[in-house]
């Protein structure tokens, strides 16, 4: 949790060049790379309102224009409106003669609903809108002034997008037509026409066609009394209040009515090279839960600042690390200048090589399952150049760090270490279960111009041995990875030069 | 006002209120009835007296204080601060305005400072603050971050089951002050 407030002193590149903080990546397990929200693809898994947790069809949704039908939004405040009930007002001068005597002395309690706003005391009544003797529904709606244009121009796009699915079905069908062979050379029928020498082709359905909007250079002119009328700012909408409804944009308070609540929709995220997901939720509104989360947090160790001495140019100072194996499985970590080469490499018989998992998966049936017309065609971007530059530079270590496995129990384990690992002490200062301190020395650059209290920061790559348990056709056994990842960590405040 | 019998004579409760012993009150205080003082509530009355009408609701760490601005002289007549009936200072809120109507709320931690008339039916939201000298209008809600001001259609209704509940329930839990002024006229509801 703590992630989510702190600012970002340790963020990782990811293959796409974003950088970013570890809680904000992912990690795809197919083609052992980093990816973050920039580079996947969000598919849009349901669509639910966050108030009556009512799950739709994307079909319905579309229709009811992406809003809930039951649940209304204060126009004030945005927040969620809430139905209050209140006695029916008595009706003065009703002459009960028809009713018979017992219902007169005990009336049925007849109750009123109205909206009310929790937050800001905004209620239904304030803007005029009459009760409901309903407590779920029966609200007016509100009309937007442009409804006859907009659903001509719909009608007339519908009309628009036929027409262009019969065109395309008839070059389908009956390709061989006499006006094939122009159209090797690029020629549409309109120019063959212009050839012959022949006029075009009327236009038949054009009179289907809506009027075009006119750009007007007149201004409704400003009533005089605005210049004399005294403001009073209370019964004017904000900017805010009038663009959240584009389509009325009421200028006063009490034009305001409630308005349905939006939608808000639960998505999945799919790496684009392999085409696997790395992050899909639940289907249900009410769970938080997620069918496959593969968070770059689970997988790759995790880096923290400890300390840091006060940065002085030209004198070095002492960075402590925390580093953290998420794993269930033992890795060792070696740290290396930011110039390295990310490729990843596995250790064999016959020495290092070199694995290049996203050729490799391209052969690979796509385990996406929409069918190939509906899903959408991935796009894989080139990585965008890094910007950042570290301003100082760092003193790594050569020897590896060994940690041990993730082991919940181990925490409550006060029998102490029994791991032997043959620690550098220079490097390592503390250990404990799958953590350790590393103490690294950092020395702001001399030659570079920065200013005191310019935040510095420092980078390197990390390599960490990553165990792959997905079954491949080639190596059905776990296999052993190293993989790199680039880091880059904001250290402190330059304090002074000695 | 350090001994227990100058500080009770200084404040008056009117019979029927409920004023928890665990409240701080000092100085020249007049609480009216049915007004409900939480425990660990803060009535201070150090520049002057404070008078609280009828049916008030006071929350726990609520501060209703009398208290000149730090390096003020001293005025020339005693201020007299003024709350009238109906009005709930929810928990954590600060009123030092020397004028409070009928029938306001002030939500958790609102502050509304000295130089501010609150007039009647008034809502300062959670959180929001008055500190420039003004008075609010009846039945503005002042609420949000942006302390966004809305003129709202009717005057927030006085909590009568909130006070009858505490009144209930107050006694049998907690200890109280006792009332030591009858009631003068009756009751205006």
């Amino acid at each position: 949790m703590a992630y989510l407030f702190q600012p970002d002193y340790v963020r990782y590149v990811c293959s796409c060049g974003s950088v970013k903080p570890v809680s904000k990546i992912y990690f795809c397990r197919h083609c052992l790379k980093v990816r973050c929200g920039y580079c996947v693809c969000h598919e849009v898994d349901s669509h639910y309102c966050s108030n009556c947790m009512e799950n739709l069809p994307s079909p319905e949704v579309r229709l009811k224009k992406n809003k809930c039908s039951n649940c209304f939004e204060c126009p004030c405040c945005f927040q969620t409106l809430s139905t209050r009930a209140a006695p029916a007002p008595v009706r003065a001068g009703g002459n009960p003669s028809v009713e018979d005597t017992k219902s007169l002395a005990k009336p049925p309690p007849k109750k009123v609903y109205y909206l009310s706003c929790s937050f800001c005391r905004w209620t239904s009544r304030d803007a005029g809108i009459p009760d409901q003797f309903v407590a779920t529904g029966g609200w007016p709606e509100q009309e937007n002034p442009h409804l006859a244009r907009i659903v001509a121009l719909l009608e007339y796009h519908k009309i628009l997008a036929s027409r262009e699915r019969q065109q395309s079905e008839r070059k389908k069908f009956h390709p061989k037509r006499t006006y094939m062979q122009f159209e090797k050379f690029a020629m549409s029928s309109v120019m063959v026409r212009k050839r012959a020498g022949l006029c075009p082709l009327p236009q038949s359905q054009q009179s289907d066609y809506p009027q075009p909007a006119v750009a007007s250079e007149e201004v409704e002119e400003l009533s005089p009394d605005i210049f004399t009328q005294p403001l009073d700012i209370t019964k004017i909408t904000t900017l805010e209040q009038r663009l959240k409804h584009p389509d009325v944009q009421a200028e006063e308070i009490n034009q305001l009515r409630p308005q349905h609540k939006q939608f808000l929709m639960k998505r999945s995220q799919r790496c684009r090279v392999c085409e696997h997901n790395v992050c899909k939720p639940e289907y249900s509104p009410q769970s938080i839960k997620f069918k496959i989360q593969l968070a770059a947090f689970y997988h790759i160790p995790e880096v923290r600042i400890v300390t840091c001495e006060p940065l002085r140019i030209g004198q070095t100072s002492e960075l402590l690390l925390k580093l953290c194996n998420p794993t269930q499985h033992q890795t060792q970590i070696m740290l290396f200048p930011l110039s390295t080469s990310i490729t990843p490499t596995t250790v064999t018989a016959a020495g290092t090589k070199e694995v290049d998992r996203e050729n490799m998966q391209l052969g690979c049936e796509s385990p996406n399952l929409l069918p190939s017309l509906v899903r959408q065609i991935t796009v894989t971007e080139d990585p965008k150049p890094l910007k950042l530059s570290p301003q100082a530079e760092i003193i790594l270590p050569e020897s590896i760090l060994i940690l041990p496995p993730r082991d919940d129990a181990a925490e409550y384990d006060d029998t102490g270490d029994t791991h032997n690992f043959q620690d550098d002490p220079k490097l390592v200062v503390w250990r404990k279960g799958n953590k350790a301190v590393i103490r690294l020395l950092v020395k702001p650059n001399e030659d570079e111009q920065i200013e005191e209290g310019k935040e510095i920061t420092v980078g390197f790559v990390m390599q960490y041995g990553y165990v792959n348990t997905i079954a491949t056709l080639e190596h059905k056994e776990p296999q052993k990875l190293d993989l790199k990842i680039k880091l880059f960590l904001s250290i402190g405040k330059l304090v002074g030069s000695t | 006002m350090d001994s227990a019998v100058s500080r009770r004579s200084n404040i008056k409760i009117a019979v029927g209120a409920i004023v928890c012993e665990e409240s701080t009150l000092k100085g020249h205080i007049t609480i009216g009835s049915r007004t409900v003082v939480h425990p660990r509530a803060s009535i201070i009355a150090e520049a002057g007296p404070i008078i609280i009408g009828e049916g008030n609701i006071v929350e726990e760490m609520a501060v209703i204080a009398n208290r000149l601005p730090a390096g003020a002289p001293e005025p020339a007549s005693t201020p007299v601060m003024i709350i009238g009936n109906f009005n709930v200072f929810e928990t954590d809120s600060r009123c030092e305005a020397l004028k409070v109507g009928d029938n306001n709320i002030l939500e958790m931690k609102a502050s509304v400072s000295r130089e501010v008339e609150l007039t009647n039916g008034c809502v300062v939201g959670a959180a929001c603050s008055l500190t420039e000298p003004e008075t609010v209008s009846e039945n503005t809600i002042i609420f949000g971050s942006q302390c966004q001001r809305r003129e709202m259609n009717d005057k927030p209704y006085p909590q009568v089951g909130q006070i009858d509940y505490l009144t209930r329930v107050f006694p049998n839990y907690h200890h109280l002050r006792k009332p030591n002024m009858k009631i003068v006229k009756e009751p205006a509801i």
